[in-house]
Order: C-alpha cells, then sequence, then structure tokens
C-alpha cells in the first residue's frame, strides 16, 4: 500500500534525538485522586458505530472513542496538545534511527488485576498482525515493523519487538521513521492487551475485553449502548471523576438531536447535523461546546486525464473557490475554511493556498487560463456523494458549482452516487474533480500528506512528483521537528502550486452538553479522543 | 355442503411446513446474488475512505470474495444447514446473536403496535359499519385513509416533537441506559425480563418508551383493519341470515354483534394476520426513526454497510418468520370455518 511504499524510499537521515515523554507526573489528564469517582453517572450519545473493541478488529472512530479509555497504548495524546507523552509507557526513546526503547511505567495492571507487562505488549502486536482483520488497523499502519507480500499478507518482521526484560520493550525498526512513535497512540494499531485473555490467533468477543486504561467495560450490547465503570486497577494519571459512563448509540442524527434536548442523554458527541447544531445554540437548556477539530472535506482533481490535467485549470478553480461561503451557506458556520490540506494546529501547518490565492478572484482565474491558451467556459464533471459524508454535502456541491459557474470560467457538471459505487468509479476517472473526507491516524502532519501527495495519493488521482517524495521520506526519516515542519511547509506549498487537490473546510469538533456537566471543553481538540475521565456531571 | 375427510387439515400443516425448506431457499439464494450484484461490498463500504485500490483487492482476496460466487454460494448453503451464519463483518456480532438481541425489540414492538391497531381499528371499524353514511362512518373512513397513507417516519416525528414533551415520554430507545444495564437479560424481550425482575421502574420505563413507537406503528396499521372490518360487515348484514334474523324481530344491536360482527371477522383474521407479518417490514423505519434497537434498524446498517451474512441471515430469519405466521393464519382460518378445507 502507500503508506508501505513511502517508508520504503527511505531516506538516510540520522535520528539522533531521543524522545523523552512525561510520565505520570504530567498534569494535562490527571484528575484529582482524593475526588476520583465522586461524580454522577452521565450518558455520551453518539451516532458513531463500533465496528470491534478488540483492538485487533478496529480501525474507525466509533470503536477507539471507548478502547482510549478502556486500552492503555505506551504513548498517547494530551489535551490540545500534538505534542505525545508517556501513558503505559514511561518514556520512549530512540537510541538511534531505527530503534525505538519504550520503559513500562511499574506496576501497571489490567482491570483484572494481571500484571501489565513487556510480554503483554509484544504479545498485542503480533496478535494483530498474526489475526489479519480486514478492519484491524495493526497491517494498515505498522509498516515499519511488518511486511506485505504480494497478495496483502502482512508479517511482522522477525525480531521487530525485542523484550529484554519485563519494563523493556524495543522496536526495531526496518528503515527510519519518526512516524512510528505518533502510530503508537493509536488504540487500533497499538492498545496494550492481556496475554492471558485475548487469544492469539482471533479477536476476543467485544463483551468479553479487557484493558488497563482507566475504565473497563461493565456491559456491551452492540449498536445500543456500552457502560464503563472506574477501573480499580488502574493507576495512570488519567483518574476519572464519575463511577460510571453510559455511552448510547443512534442511528439519526435527529434522534441524537432531541434526546440531548430532552435530557434523555447528557452530552450529544458526533455527528449533528449543521442545521441541528445551529438550532440547538438557540436552546437555553443546552450548551454548545467547541473545539479544534482535525476531520476535513478536499476536492480531488483528477490529473491523469481530462480537463484536470491541465495545471492552469486546477489553479483557476482554486483561485475561484470562496471558502467561506461554503462553510457558512452549506455548513451553518459550523466549520472551518480551510486553506491547506493540513489542518491548523499541527506542527509545521500553513495556509499555502491563502498564501498562493488570496481572497476569491475570478479575474486573476481568467489570466490564469488566458496565460495557458484555454478557453471558457471550462468543461468539468464533479463528482459527489450523498451518502457516508452527511446530506450537506450535497449543499456543498452545490454551491462549488454556483461559484465555479458564477466566474463566467467553468460549466459545471455535478453528478452524484451512493459510496459503494462513488468510491470505485472515481478511481476510474469518471470524474475531474471530487469529493473525499479524511480523518487523521495519528497527531501528526505527516499524516495528511503523505497519503495524499506521495505516487497519486490512496484515491489515485495520478499525480506523480518526484520532490514531493523526496521531501515525504526526509520528514519520515529524521526526529528533529523544525526541520520536519519547515518540510511541512514546503510540501503544503507544492500542493498550493501543483493543486492536485482543493482543501475545503476543517470540521470543528463539537459537543452539546446539558445542565451540571463539566469538562466537555477540555477534550474536544482535533485528536477527537474523548477523554471521559476529564467529564462530570454534578448532582 | 359436504365436509372433506378429518385428515386432510394435518396433511395440509404437514405439506406447509415442508413447503418451507423450498422457499426460504429461495429467498436465501435471491438475497444472496442481489447483494453481490450491487456495486459495494464489506471491504470497500468500511475502508475504501482510507485505502487505494489494491490493499482494497487484497483484503477482498483474502476474505474470498474474489472467489467464483457458486463457490461462495456453495460454502454459504453448507453453514446455513448447519445454522452457522458466522458473524458479522461491520461489527464484530455473530449473527445468530443479533436476530435474537434484536428481534426480542422488533417482536415487543408489533406485538404492541397490533394490539394497538386491533384496539382501535376493529371497534372503530364496526361503528363505521354499523352507522353506514352518517358523519360517524364519515369521520371514520377519513381517519383510516389518513393514518394508512400518512408516511410511518412523519407520524412518528410529529410525535417526538410534540407529543412527547407534553407527556413526559421519552423520544427514542427502548429503555434508559440504566434500565438496559440494571435489568437481567433472561428472555431477550426486555419488556418480560423487566417484568420478571420485578423492577417496577425498569417496567415503567420500558412501557413508557413503547408507548410512541407502538403507538405510531399501530396508528399506520390500523387504517387497514377499520376498512377492512367496515367493509365485511357491510356485506355481511346483507346476507340472507342477517335479514332472517331480522325478520324474527331480533334486536339490531344482537343481529349486529351475535351473528353479523363474527361471521365478517372470518376473512378480517386471514388478513390481519399476514398484516402482522408485514409489519416486521414495516417496523424498519419506526424502528429507524425511534432509534428502537430492533431487527430492521439493525438490517438498514448492515445493508449500507453491504455485510452479506448479517442481511442474508436476518433476511432468512425475516423470511421463516413470515411463512410460520401465514401458515398459522391458515391453521386458525381452517379451525374456526368448517366451510375451510384444503
Amino acid at each position: 500500500m502507500i503508506r508501505h511504499k513511502v517508508l520504503a524510499l527511505t531516506g538516510a537521515g540520522a535520528l539522533a534525538v531521543a524522545l523523552a515523554a512525561c510520565g505520570s507526573s504530567n498534569s494535562s489528564g490527571s484528575g484529582d485522586n482524593t475526588t476520583s469517582g465522586t461524580g454522577s453517572p452521565w450518558i455520551l450519545g453518539t451516532t458513531d458505530t463500533v465496528t470491534a473493541l478488540d483492538p485487533a478488529g478496529s480501525y474507525d472512530l466509533g470503536s477507539s472513542t471507548l478502547e482510549y479509555n478502556l486500552y492503555q497504548t505506551l504513548v498517547t495524546v494530551p489535551p490540545n496538545s500534538t505534542q505525545i507523552e508517556g501513558d503505559a509507557a514511561k518514556s520512549c526513546t530512540y537510541n538511534n534511527p531505527k530503534t525505538l526503547t519504550c520503559t513500562l511505567n511499574p506496576g501497571e495492571k489490567f482491570s483484572n488485576g494481571d500484571p501489565l507487562t513487556s510480554s503483554d505488549v509484544k504479545y498485542s502486536f503480533e496478535r494483530a498482525i498474526k489475526i489479519q482483520d480486514a478492519n484491524g488497523a495493526a497491517i494498515y499502519l505498522l509498516g515499519s515493523i511488518t511486511t506485505t507480500a504480494k497478495d496483502g499478507t502482512v508479517t511482522l518482521n522477525k525480531g521487530a519487538i525485542e523484550t529484554p526484560d519485563d519494563q523493556t520493550v524495543v522496536f526495531h525498526l526496518d528503515h527510519p521513521d519518526t512516524t512510528f512513535q505518533y502510530v503508537l497512540t493509536y488504540p487500533g494499531a497499538a492498545a496494550i492487551v492481556d496475554e492471558d485473555v485475548f487469544p492469539a490467533d482471533k479477536k476476543l468477543p467485544d463483551d468479553q475485553i479487557i484493558g488497563s486504561g482507566p475504565y473497563e467495560l461493565s456491559q456491551y450490547k452492540a449498536g445500543e449502548q456500552a457502560v464503563l465503570e472506574l477501573n480499580p486497577n488502574y493507576s495512570g494519571p488519567n483518574q476519572g471523576k464519575t463511577g460510571q459512563v453510559f455511552v448510547k448509540y443512534y442511528t439519526e442524527p435527529s434522534a441524537l438531536k432531541l434526546a440531548v434536548q430532552n435530557g434523555e442523554i447528557d452530552v450529544a458527541w458526533r455527528s449533528l447535523a449543521p442545521t441541528d447544531v445551529a438550532a440547538l445554540k438557540k436552546d437555553s437548556n443546552v450548551t454548545v461546546a467547541t473545539g479544534k477539530g482535525s476531520e476535513i472535506r478536499y476536492w480531488v482533481w483528477n490529473v491523469g486525464s481530462g480537463v484536470g490535467k491541465q495545471l492552469a485549470v486546477r489553479q483557476a478553480a482554486a483561485q475561484v473557490i470562496d471558502r467561506e461561503a461554503i462553510a457558512k451557506d452549506a455548513y451553518d458556520n459550523t466549520v472551518d475554511p480551510l486553506y491547506s490540506i493540513v489542518p491548523p494546529g499541527y506542527g509545521g501547518q500553513k495556509d499555502s493556498f491563502k498564501e498562493a490565492y488570496g481572497a476569491p478572484n475570478p479575474g486573476k482565474a481568467k489570466q490564469i487560463l488566458q496565460a495557458a491558451g484555454i478557453s471558457t467556459p471550462v468543461n468539468i464533471t464533479v463528482g459527489w456523494t450523498p451518502t457516508h459524508y452527511g446530506p450537506s454535502t450535497e449543499d456543498e456541491a452545490n454551491e462549488l458549482q454556483r461559484q465555479l459557474e458564477a466566474s463566467g470560467l467553468f460549466k459545471v457538471s455535478l453528478k452524484s452516487t451512493e459510496w459503494e459505487q462513488y468510491q470505485t468509479i472515481y478511481k476510474q476517472g469518471a470524474y475531474d474533480l471530487w469529493i473525499l473526507g479524511w480523518f487523521p491516524d495519528y497527531p501528526d502532519a505527516d499524516d495528511y500528506l503523505s497519503p495524499f501527495m506521495v505516487d497519486g495519493g490512496f484515491f489515485q488521482n495520478g499525480y506523480k512528483n518526484q520532490q514531493v517524495d523526496k521531501l515525504v521520506a526526509q520528514e519520515q526519516g529524521t526526529s528533529d521537528q523544525a526541520k520536519r515542519q519547515q518540510i511541512f511547509g514546503q510540501l503544503q506549498d507544492i500542493a498550493a502550486k501543483d493543486v492536485p487537490f482543493i482543501p475545503s473546510w476543517v470540521g470543528q469538533n463539537t459537543a452539546v452538553y446539558g445542565k451540571g456537566m463539566t469538562g466537555v471543553e477540555s477534550t474536544l481538540d482535533p485528536s477527537f479522543i474523548f477523554r471521559f475521565w476529564l467529564v462530570t456531571k454534578n448532582g | 355442503m359436504s365436509r372433506a375427510g378429518s385428515g386432510s387439515l394435518p396433511r395440509y400443516i404437514l405439506q406447509r411446513i415442508l413447503l418451507v425448506i423450498p422457499m426460504i431457499w429461495v429467498i436465501l439464494t435471491l438475497v444472496f446474488f442481489i447483494l453481490r450484484v450491487a456495486p459495494g461490498d464489506p471491504v470497500s463500504a468500511a475502508l475504501g475512505g482510507k485505502l487505494n485500490a489494491q490493499a482494497l483487492e487484497q483484503r477482498r482476496e483474502a476474505l474470498g470474495f474474489n472467489r467464483p460466487l457458486i463457490a461462495q454460494y456453495w460454502d454459504y448453503l453448507s453453514s446455513v444447514i448447519h445454522l452457522d451464519f458466522g458473524t458479522t463483518f461491520s461489527d464484530n456480532q455473530p449473527v445468530l446473536h443479533v436476530i435474537r438481541d434484536n428481534g426480542g425489540a422488533t417482536l415487543t414492538l408489533t406485538v404492541a403496535a397490533f394490539l394497538i391497531a386491533l384496539l382501535v381499528g376493529i371497534p372503530l371499524g364496526l361503528l363505521a359499519g354499523r352507522y353506514r353514511d352518517s358523519s360517524p362512518d364519515a369521520l371514520i373512513r377519513l381517519f383510516g385513509i389518513l393514518s394508512y397513507a400518512a408516511p410511518v417516519f412523519f407520524v412518528g416525528f410529529l410525535l417526538q416533537f410534540y407529543v412527547a414533551e407534553p407527556l413526559g415520554l421519552p423520544t427514542s430507545g427502548d429503555a434508559s441506559p440504566i434500565t438496559i444495564f440494571t435489568v437481567p437479560t433472561k428472555t431477550h424481550i426486555l419488556l418480560v425480563d423487566a417484568f420478571l425482575s420485578g423492577n417496577t421502574d425498569a417496567i415503567e420505563d420500558v412501557t413508557k418508551h413503547l408507548v410512541l413507537p407502538a403507538v405510531t406503528l399501530g396508528l399506520v396499521i390500523c387504517g387497514v383493519f377499520i376498512r377492512l372490518v367496515r367493509v365485511n360487515l357491510l356485506q355481511t348484514m346483507q346476507a340472507d341470515y342477517v335479514e332472517a334474523a331480522e325478520a324474527r324481530g331480533l334486536k339490531q344491536r344482537n343481529v349486529t354483534w351475535r351473528h353479523a360482527f363474527r361471521n365478517a371477522m372470518v376473512p378480517v383474521i386471514t388478513v390481519i394476520g399476514l398484516q402482522f407479518a408485514l409489519l416486521l417490514g414495516g417496523a424498519i423505519l419506526t424502528e429507524q426513526t425511534f432509534n428502537w434497537p430492533g431487527i430492521g434498524q439493525k438490517l438498514v446498517f448492515y445493508i449500507n454497510n453491504r455485510d452479506y451474512g448479517a442481511v442474508q441471515g436476518i433476511v432468512t430469519f425475516f423470511a421463516i418468520a413470515v411463512v410460520l405466521i401465514s401458515l398459522l393464519v391458515d391453521i386458525v382460518n381452517a379451525l374456526i370455518d368448517p366451510r375451510v378445507r384444503y
């Protein structure tokens, strides 16, 4: 796959900087131990779905929302930060460019009292890869310690994980890869499971899982609800303030909205429609809280054929598009305009498209086309899907069409199809320009650049740029953050110049909560980790 | 009038039961091939937004979705014979557990809706027939048409927005999270389990949650019953024996209730039974509207995720349920009407 290919283009940078992670003394996630568990039970409502609670079988937000609270990973992301810190590990250090050593916190236990040792860590990775579940993140994200055969079979590299003692785990990467430490924060790829409970060759039923996180699973009814209670054997800094958390699952955003309005749930998080959020802002019984988000929408050009092959056409469209109008008219300002494929909040982010094109200007766009000798209007086929991304996608597609045609430079033919067919035919060149969304796997700008710009991206739009390939390999091969951020800036500038895609908006991390709730705002950040331990209900 | 031999009904029942097997096989086969002809597959539904085409194809290969259709079909039939419907791809649940855990919720909803439809539809149908062409008849017929024609999700929305809050009723789900957590699971039918637990708060909570969805679905069906009962009553009232009863000086109320009504209900029972079977399908929209954790809601989820095994298993369950209910209706018909023989 793409990520594996990129990692194979190894740069020769030396990883000299050790990553020191704070241990249990950090303040970002700590609760007051003396008051842990004193808050009233509260209910979170969501339309997310859970694929599996066994990490070996999950790669989706619904599953990871529970997994972040039930399991530990070696390192994690504190609230409102992209700097990772220790979780089950006290520290993770790069000894050399291809060796990462993690030292576990002493005395960690699973919720059943079993001690958490390096053997459990190694076992967790081994079984996730052995199980080869198509829904599991491990076989897609652990490219630095695995090998993928031609038929897609993923195997753990021999000697990739070493456990010299109970407290130490050593990862031997097959090439320098600074993003590997970020992958270790994602539970779908790196959650630590009890080797005495989880079978080696198949997934554990969801209602039987145990972990070492702040909470343990007390009840799970698929598609209906999950009940989490404080893990009495958890000794980390993220002590929960509430003894019991209910997670209730909804299929329709309208039902979720009604539930939070009527007080049937305490917090509604993901995903309310923009019109629902706008209506809830006027309701005095609830509070609409927003934080920075990381979910993006972007329009992808077919660079390999058709009108998208012409750089001037792509640049002209980028010059015309009015993101603020899209955010306002299609989404009621529940999203923010996005001027780079990397959303704000990530180190190295810059608004390259704003720098390159400034405000929407049809006159400048016309000059771009005239200079390239392209006659207008340019006929383009724009694709979108009514399923998968929500009903507002239609509004966005219509608004984009209006903007492009209002410039007098484009004639847009809008086409839509259901998601299942959409993702097949856009790869077959059915559209000149089509909309996609993205949710990061880990909190690093690389996750917005390498999957999109190398070798046509996962969406295979035909974009190829050797300079991009080299830059990506360089930033992945060094842990010098200043250097990486500089490279990120260069990549974003190239994206703005070559326009293989046009970023549209970044979603806000929005939650709606009723009276008596505190701490909700503190967990609304670009990581989209809903940290139950930070939230409490009074009375 | 001649009567057939007394052994014909048992033979008929046996024949119908044996016919269930090929009927289920046909449905299974249709669903299997329709799902595979439709665009998409479980892998692209789950991972299409993250992986490139090559990686997706590798996953399909590993899961056997690229094998010849006939090979997949044969494997599937073999597993069904062993009652092994496998595990769902999209949410990692044994299919039989999905049917067991969510089937109870759908059964509760359909039975409650059915009872409401009967309790409202039959008396109103009787009244309309009894007072034919009067104002009550016109109003009842209008009510029947409106309730039948109104989309069920629209009725549901109206009740959620305008009735729930004033009456203090919940707008979604089959119970509060605390009730679901505290009531021990015995029958996988939450209402029954609540009663078995003796927890009065839980009983009240579950009952309150049932009101709006059951009324929504029941109102839609009662329109059918109103019309059906009215028409059959009118026809029966024109029969010779009714005229004879009237000629003998019997009171009108006795003529209607003791003679006309009972005979008018015979064909109604047949349709009522079939409506119950159709309710299972109608419950899907109600479950979506009220976030009711029934099997219809799950079916929509699995169809959207192209979860082949789950859809096949649930459709099989629906098919068996409908077939068995229609068989039951035939048996009841034969028992109450001696003229009916097969």
